[in-house]
């Protein structure tokens, strides 16, 4: 379908955006405001001897300085409390913050963050992911046991979570197979890249806060502030500006709570804008490099009969919210196959780098192209056509899958197939230096809590206050669509008040795909309150039953007498004099799908995917063969993400995902000297695919009911596109060299190698 | 010849701006802080980005990296000097019409590039848009819908040009 | 710091020789700024509004391209496109338009850089660079100019104003490639300028140097003994020679290995590329896009 034959999304927050009057954070200013910078560790593991602000402090036109002796004692993290606000005792990444200066512009505080001086009995750093658990490493935390630990969380070491996959007898599986294949692929960090760098404005009124901040989550951030600073939720407001991307990189609570405390000190408002290379090296969202190490045995005919798997995350210096990686990542390995026998067993470890989190489907990419690599050396094993390879082992309606769960009516194979019809796969002829690549991947919907409260008002106009957060997907966008269609109102009759935590009711923000899974459930609940209303009042001044009304093109009819009817906004006003009409919703609970056959430890709740979303990507790759610079010509895309609301917005996210896959596949690594700082911290050397790099980018949805979906049968959709592209360029650049290339990102130079291997092998 | 320039006056959108800023001064800070025109954003720091594209004398550079003193005489254009009062530019309108707006942050920047390569080839090949606009980087989208807002808005200009 | 704009070119010299440096596009000196490389220099004398600066001027035997000629009008100057293709390949490699219509020739040459995508065309080509003080004016070779990474031999008063280059012979072509990994905004990982001049269907003349490959741009020596051979035998000469005389580092960017192997690969297509166009045939500028060198088009 052309862009343009798609039906109109009327963006709210369009106009502001593309006039520039729009506010982002960092684009405000309030009165008596200071200046906000960080100084850093500045070095990847030590003790810290001495920390002097004193200097710094006397700096004239500096207003304060703070460190951990300023802020309340408190530890924090989810599943182990790890971490603290400023660094105590010991620093454990260079990126992590030792002090906060707010001065009277952005030159004085550097100058004071210079000024601070800091000593240091260096310690040995971690960095090697297979020497870290080791027995005899060097431990990041000497003593894990020591911090409050939260869930399922099974550790030791070096060892944050330990989670793992088991079902049948892999063991024996194995030994009885056709065909036994074992491949190794190490992926490395990379980074979610707004282009927004965060910024963060703190102002304090008597005991109140409120904070301006780039966040995706601001319940998070306000959680984060009360934890941290010990503050009742009432006392902290959250107010979001528009968000300049966010990609899971602006997820949980960051900065807010150092700016709060700063406010607090300097008695004045304070604003943290941060450069693009902190924005690379000091926040705790990395996406989590990972050795991937997979075993899968095949039957004579070229089924899945067992699979093996060892997994190492790097998880960084602290526990961000990434305690389900391993459970996560041991699914994605696992695969969306039909496989009787498997044990994945997986680990996320501590070193000194920069901690990982949520950035786009976390864990997904890397574990997808790492098992879809190895699906195609499977395929090849047994001389299968890759494609038919799949068709024979994926998961389909009413199958079985790696931790027992049941699938209900899932898509598939309707993605696999349509993505090969899309691409001609087996049909189209190629020149020599192209091939096609195949990649399939999957990634659940979340149930969240989330609320939605709703006012119509006398003029009949609708708002609709949502703790959703809009980062650029347009899912907030399309609540508007939802409390329309339920209210009979056009979109443009719905206001949304949003991205403030004082306001709305809570939920999971802009996290997780959870947008219209979670607030629009709240939605569809809080407009079918309003909308129960319109039609009592309707049947009393219609003489029908309220069951009997319908609620469509701005007015109130009695079903099959469309005579009797009645403008909404008639209903509005006379409300407006009575009753009024307010709404509100929470989601309802989901229950996740029951596993069977399957014992977990490290239970974080990956081990069944609820109204799972189903990819099949294929790219078309040219590849220089005398220099390894790959090229994506093509990428088919088919997604089961349910019903599609939005279409607009969702081959935007389609489109959007697997550009960041591409740089992900190809030129986005982030890499790290031997003390485990960053060298590549800048958008030269870090590099994001330009649109002259962009490919043709076809994209179908599979649009089927899905039991536990949300409105109307829509499923998440942010992040599933990000998770299988890599592992179709990869595909393709195997089919071209005549073997996988074992490390993310796939750069030129590491094709270039693999081929030289081949020449010499 | 002159020293120390501290009062400069900058014409940005056809309105003259009287400023005193220290000559080490980017034109995007000065842009966004003295002018208070806070539509160019700063998204690195080394021209890497794109966000901070203005036009100067219609030319598109990188604002993060040119120092204000240096536009002293010449017409500045910032994003919010595209559209016509109230009456969006037809860039404006088109990238919002095909979805090339997501979070927006590049939008602003994509946009001078945008203008500055109609403004040079009112008749670009997808070729020559995707080169123009290569110094633009976008998160959000992959591109293709704004580039087909950019394949649009020639289209629809050079219709009315020959009307 | 100080800023004035000069409004001619003894303005600039004078202010050069109290101590002035020069900025014509600002890229690499605000950048380097900002990025704590190093700081502003504490008077700059603005030198982008002077028109002696920015003229193409084709003489008898010598073609004067001024400093401040801009990538922008490298990329399509009929002149530089039809005469000095391989500097128009390279200038439209640059960054992005915003950088190329504010960088300019005169800033590239002097930044000194090994990774300078100008440089290697310069070379093949003969070019001097003109540098002027307040009390003389001079020639020197580029060999001479560059003296190390980011180094030159100007003395601090003396401003380049032009880059001479002798004009080009019948049935000569020149062409710059680079490896890139992606299409635009990049930065040379490797890249080579190649200038042949044919005699029917051999080679009578071919020069090479690269990018990104030793301290400063290298030209690439002993190719004399390809003159006589067939266009083919001259690249794959001229790839073996460039690989043998790199002495590429490794970085970030890429292993000196990888560099080695691919500065080969770069000089042999530099070589075909020229050679093509010395026979005639019109390839598109920037060749990377044209032909799909580098960054596979």
């Amino acid at each position: 379908m052309a862009i343009t034959d798609l039906p109109t999304f009327v963006r709210a927050d369009g106009p502001d955006k593309v006039t520039g009057s729009g506010r982002y954070t960092a684009d405000m200013t309030l009165t008596g405001m200071l200046a906000a910078k960080f100084r850093y560790a500045g070095v990847s593991h030590a003790r810290i001897t001495k920390l002097d602000v004193s200097a710094a402090k006397a700096i004239p036109g500096v207003f304060a300085v703070i460190t951990a002796d300023d802020v309340p004692d408190v530890r924090y993290s989810y599943g182990i409390a790890d971490r603290t606000l400023f660094a105590k005792g010991v620093v454990r990444y260079d990126g992590e913050v030792l002090a906060a200066v707010a001065a009277i512009s952005p030159e004085v505080a550097q100058r004071a963050v210079d000024a601070i001086v800091v000593e240091y009995d260096e310690l040995p750093i971690v960095t090697d992911l297979e020497a870290a658990v080791a027995d005899d490493s060097p431990l990041v935390h000497d003593d894990l046991d020591g911090y409050a630990i939260t869930g399922d969380t099974p550790h030791h070491g070096n060892v944050g979570t330990h989670s793992s996959i088991e079902m049948g007898d892999p063991d024996a599986a194995m030994a009885a197979a056709h065909t036994v294949v074992s491949s190794r692929f190490v992926a490395d960090a990379s980074h979610a890249v707004p282009i927004e760098p965060r910024a963060v404005i703190a102002q304090w009124e008597g005991d109140k806060v409120t904070i301006w901040t780039s966040t995706q989550v601001p319940f998070d951030a306000r959680n984060g502030v009360c934890e941290t600073l010990e503050m009742p939720t009432t006392k902290v407001r959250v107010i979001v500006p528009h968000v300049g991307g966010g990609f899971g990189g602006k997820c949980g609570p960051h900065y807010e709570p150092h700016i709060a405390a700063l406010a607090r000190a300097a008695k004045r408002p304070c604003k943290l804008v941060f450069s693009r290379w902190e924005e690379f090296t000091a926040p705790d969202r990395r996406r989590e490099g990972m050795i991937v190490d997979v075993t899968t045995g095949l039957d004579a005919e070229g089924n899945i009969v067992a699979r093996t798997g060892e997994l190492l995350l790097d998880n960084g210096a602290y526990m961000a919210d990434s305690s389900f990686f391993a459970q996560a990542a041991a699914m994605h390995v696992a695969g969306p196959y039909t496989i009787p026998n498997v044990r994945i067993d997986a680990q996320l470890v501590y070193t000194n780098h920069q901690p990982s989190g949520s950035v786009r489907a976390p864990t997904a990419p890397q574990g997808c192209w790492a098992v879809e690599s190895h699906t195609d050396e499977l395929a090849a094993a047994i001389g299968m056509d890759p494609l038919d390879f799949r068709r024979r082992n994926i998961v389909r309606t009413g199958d079985v899958g790696p931790t027992g769960q049941t699938y209900e009516e899932i898509g598939l194979d309707r993605c696999l197939d349509m993505a090969a019809e899309s691409a001609g796969w087996g049909t189209t002829e190629l020149p020599d230096d192209e091939a096609f690549g195949i990649s399939i991947g999957w990634w659940p919907s979340f149930h969240m809590p989330a609320g939605a409260y709703m006012k119509m008002h006398a003029d009949g106009k609708v708002q609709v206050i949502t703790g959703a957060n809009e980062c650029g997907t347009g899912s907030v966008m399309t609540l508007r669509m939802l409390a329309a269609d339920e209210l009979g109102l056009d979109q443009t009759d719905v206001e949304l008040v949003y991205q403030d935590t004082a306001a709305a009711p809570d939920g999971p923000g802009a996290s997780g795909s959870m947008t219209l899974f979670n607030h629009g459930r709240a939605v569809e609940k809080a407009a079918k309150e309003i909308a129960g209303q319109l039609r009592e009042l309707a049947a009393t001044k219609l003489e029908a039953s309220a069951a009997d009304i319908v609620l469509a093109d701005g007015a109130a009819s009695v079903a099959g007498t469309p005579t009797k009817s009645v403008p909404i906004v008639e209903l509005a006003e006379a409300a407006a004099e009575g009753e009024l009409l307010l709404g509100s919703g929470s989601t309802d609970e989901l229950e996740w799908p029951e596993i069977k056959g399957s014992s977990c430890l490290g239970e974080q709740g990956f081990s069944s995917f609820m109204a799972p979303q189903f990819i099949c990507h294929v790219a078309r790759v040219r590849l220089d063969k005398d220099t390894g610079v790959a090229r994506v010509l093509e990428v088919h895309a088919v997604h089961d993400s349910g019903t599609i609301l939005n279409p607009v917005a969702a081959h935007g996210q389609v489109e959007g995902g697997i550009l960041m896959g591409i740089g992900q596949a190809l030129t986005e690594g982030t890499q790290y000297d031997e003390t485990g700082s960053q060298r590549n911290a800048a958008l030269l050397e870090y590099k994001l695919q330009t649109i002259a790099d962009a490919p043709e980018i076809h994209t179908q949805f599979v649009e089927i009911h899905t039991p536990n979906a949300g409105p109307k049968g829509a499923k998440g959709l942010a992040e599933a596109p990000n998770v299988p592209t890599a592992g179709a360029i990869s595909n393709a650049i195997a089919a071209l060299i005549g073997r996988p290339v074992r490390q993310l990102p796939m750069t030129a130079e590491r094709v270039w190698s693999t081929i030289a291997e081949e020449v010499t092998a | 010849m002159s020293t120390d320039i501290n009062a400069i006056e900058l014409t940005v959108n056809g309105v003259p701006y009287p400023v005193a800023i220290d000559t080490s001064r980017n034109l995007s800070g000065v842009l966004r802080n003295e002018i208070g025109l806070t539509g160019t954003k700063e998204g690195c720091d080394d021209c890497e980005c794109g966000a901070c594209m203005v036009l100067l004398d219609g030319q598109p550079i990188n604002s993060c990296s040119y120092l204000a003193v240096q536009a002293q005489g010449r017409e500045i254009t910032t994003v919010e000097g595209l559209a016509d009062g109230d009456e969006l530019h037809p860039l404006q309108r088109n990238i919002l019409a095909t979805g090339g707006v997501q979070c927006g942050f590049c939008t602003p920047g994509m946009l001078m590039s945008a203008q500055a390569l109609l403004d040079r080839n009112p008749d670009p090949s997808l070729e020559d848009i995707k080169i123009g606009l290569s110094g633009n980087l976008c998160r959000c989208t992959g591109y293709a819908r704004i580039l087909a807002a950019v394949d649009a808005t020639a289209v629809e200009l050079r219709g009315t040009s020959d009307s | 710091m100080s800023f004035a704009v000069a409004t001619s070119l003894d303005d600039a010299l004078a202010a050069m020789a109290a101590g002035a440096r020069p900025i014509a596009g600002g890229t690499d000196l605000v950048v380097g700024s900002r990025q704590g490389k190093g700081a502003l220099p504490d008077a700059i004398i603005a030198i982008d509004r002077l028109p002696e600066l920015a003229a193409i001027e084709v003489g008898d035997d010598v073609t004067r391209i001024g400093a401040g000629v801009t990538h922008a009008t490298l990329m399509t100057d009929a002149t530089v496109v039809d005469q000095f293709s391989s500097i128009a390949d390279a200038a439209a490699l640059v960054g992005s338009p915003a950088t190329r219509n504010v960088g300019t020739l005169g800033g590239n040459v002097m930044n000194g850089s090994p990774a300078m995508d100008t440089g290697a065309p310069l070379v093949v080509l003969g070019a001097e660079a003109e540098l002027r003080s307040v009390d003389a004016t001079r020639s020197v070779s580029l060999d001479e100019l560059w003296t190390g990474p980011g180094s030159t031999s100007a003395n601090a008063d003396e401003l380049c104003t032009a880059l001479l280059i002798p004009n080009r012979p019948a049935a000569s072509g020149s062409a710059y490639v680079r490896l890139e990994y992606r299409r635009a905004m990049e930065i040379a990982v490797v890249g080579a300028a190649a200038a042949v001049t044919l005699d029917g269907d051999t080679v009578s003349t071919v020069r090479v140097a690269l990018t990104a490959v030793a301290p400063t741009i290298l030209e690439v020596t002993g190719l004399d003994a390809v003159v006589g051979s067939t266009i083919d035998d001259a690249a794959v000469a001229a790839a073996t020679a460039a690989s043998e005389q790199a002495t590429p580092i490794s970085d970030l960017r890429a292993s000196d290995a990888y560099r080695r192997h691919t500065i080969g690969v770069m000089a042999r297509r530099a070589v075909d590329a020229a050679a093509r166009r010395a026979m005639g045939e019109t390839i598109a500028v920037p060749v990377n896009r044209a032909l799909g060198v580098g960054a596979v088009a």
